[in-house]
């Protein structure tokens, strides 16, 4: 066995890595909770001031307001089409499901910054020019479909395909198949997937940047065009709303996936 | 329904997300291709006049190759520090009672879905000249010492975001290793250490490289942290490439670029797979 001292100096190592991991993000919440302009020590009090400050920011709230709405938008396309492709492949991949499946996860394996440079020459190449919010939504789309596809193949290969024989030898039409007895089943990871795209396209930032124009701003460009010039606590606003949703992601998949399936595959 | 048409029927599923990817992924990359083998112009976005000019101009340039060097300089940094903080939290995590582990992944996942910029003011607040850190060590009577517009702030903050990236890749080969190995080397006589580096140490390789792999690429195509913790300081090609593209407009210049960097970073990997796998075999 392993023995107890060696036990406790990983402990220690593992403990100073989580501490080093989270820091920033406790940082950021408390800086948006705190009175004063800067973060000091010890802390100056509580305050909601600067939640008020960014209430009252109209470019803060009108790119929130457009980045929920983008990201809402992305979400429904990317659940829609990733889970329809992994119910694809997993039943009728045959010769073609590892070059398809390659094909599909590609997004996530190119870096990010060059995609967006691709795209905003391409969309100029057919005449949409920059600002677009078309072109925004299917940037974003190309990097969340490959989440949705992922976690509900990791769900799908754990389901048993003859529970769906069985409904269609008993009379049931294709359609009646997938509502009464596949959507049930693999509910879970379409909840998760659908939320992975929502905090994905919401947190977008490589795309956005070369993407987003004048009145198509969303809240993450908002946020780097501030902090470039400036360290006001009213992006740590910003950066709580973000992190709050991070944990309900993280909750909510864990209830429904279990965060384990991510590296397992199911 | 006839059952051809049945047949066919099915395959509509793969078609929404195929089209997708075939117009808005392929098509763009290929078209980034053509685009950089055209002729740069002042009054548009390119002449339709084939030309190599701009890659032999980037080959050329010794100002390129610094910011191609400096960037590759980071990835391997950050690869090795990353491997090097990630490595105990993926044991530990996958040596954990089932219960433990479900907590452990909450805290190594929730950092990845907090927005890229959100951490990085995190750090910004921590590590700037009037931060969190240097005001301890005001307190404590240290001189501050910059932690930020510099490479150690790159660094740490590339670190930290691509840390849960590698206990991803190295935890699942873990779990797969049979706890019994490393029990049986040691009820033979060799010390933690010894077990550990002989045996699971090697077994764990195939996750070690796959998040090695992951990490350098995404490290050196990463463009806000080198950005805003870096200042003006520190110039990568990412960013590089942004700025021909957004601030010169020369598109043809700046994808004849990103494609080049794009291939040395292939050269890098092939190489360093070579690397490990000489390595694993003269072991």
């Amino acid at each position: 066995m392993v023995r107890r001292s060696e036990r406790v100096w990983l402990n220690i190592a593992v403990v100073l890595v989580y501490a080093f991991l989270l820091a920033p993000i406790v940082i950021v919440v408390l800086a948006a909770l705190n009175s004063g302009a800067y973060l000091r020590f010890p802390p100056e009090g509580l305050s909601f001031r600067w939640f008020a400050a960014f209430a009252q920011s109209r470019s803060f709230t009108r790119s929130l307001a457009f980045s929920l709405r983008l990201a809402a938008i992305v979400t429904v396309i990317a659940t829609v089409a990733g889970t329809m492709a992994s119910l694809w492949l997993v039943r009728f991949g045959g010769r073609l499901r590892t070059t398809l499946r390659l094909l599909l996860i590609a997004p996530l394996a190119v870096p990010g910054i060059l995609t967006g440079i691709a795209l905003l020459i391409f969309f100029y190449a057919l005449g949409w020019g920059k600002s677009g919010f078309a072109g925004l939504i299917l940037g974003h789309t190309l990097i969340c479909i490959p989440y949705v596809f992922l976690i509900v193949s990791a769900v799908l290969v754990r389901f048993d395909l003859s529970l769906e024989e069985a409904a269609r030898n008993l009379g049931a039409s294709a359609f009646t198949t997938f509502r009464r007895v596949t959507l049930p089943l693999i509910k879970g990871g379409v909840i998760s997937g659908a939320i992975f795209a929502f905090v994905t396209s919401y947190d977008e930032f490589n795309i956005s940047l070369l993407l987003s124009g004048v009145g198509t701003t969303p809240l993450p460009i908002q946020l780097f065009d501030f902090l470039r010039f400036s360290f006001d606590p009213t992006a740590a606003v910003a950066g709580t709303i973000s992190i709050a949703m991070a944990l309900v992601v993280v909750l909510v998949t864990q209830r429904l996936v279990g965060l384990e399936s991510l590296y397992t595959g199911g | 329904m006839p059952a051809a048409l049945r047949i066919w029927g099915r395959h509509l599923l793969i078609l929404p997300a195929l089209a997708v990817l075939a117009v808005f992924f392929v098509a763009p990359y290929l078209n980034l291709l053509v685009i950089s083998v055209m002729t740069p112009s002042p009054r548009a976005a390119y002449l339709r006049i084939l030309t190599l000019a701009n890659y032999t101009r980037l080959v050329r340039d010794p100002f390129t190759w610094g910011v191609v060097w400096h960037t590759m300089w980071l990835g391997i940094a950050t690869t090795a520090l990353s491997l090097l903080l990630a490595y105990p939290l993926a044991y530990h995590l996958a040596r954990a009672t089932r219960r433990l582990r479900a907590g452990l992944m909450v805290l190594v996942i929730s950092p990845l879905l907090v927005g890229v910029l959100i951490r990085t003011y995190g750090w910004m607040i921590l590590l700037q000249d009037t931060g969190l850190i240097n005001q301890v060590l005001r307190a404590l009577g240290f001189r501050a010492v910059p932690l930020m517009y510099n490479n150690l702030g790159v660094l740490i903050g590339l670190t930290h975001v691509f840390i849960p990236f590698m206990v991803l890749a190295i935890a699942g080969t873990i779990q797969n290793i049979d706890p019994g190995l490393e029990l049986a080397a040691r009820s033979l006589g060799a010390g933690a250490w010894r077990a550990f580096w002989r045996v699971t140490f090697p077994l764990s390789l195939p996750g070690v490289i796959a998040g090695t792999v992951l990490v350098f690429v995404l490290t050196v195509s990463s463009y806000v942290i080198p950005s805003l913790l870096g200042g003006f300081t520190v110039l990568t090609v990412p960013i590089l490439v942004v700025r021909t593209i957004t601030e010169l407009f020369n598109w043809p210049g700046g994808s004849a670029f990103a494609i080049v960097f794009f291939a040395i970073t292939l050269v890098a990997l092939w190489l360093y797979l070579r690397l490990i796998g000489r390595a694993a075999r003269t072991a």
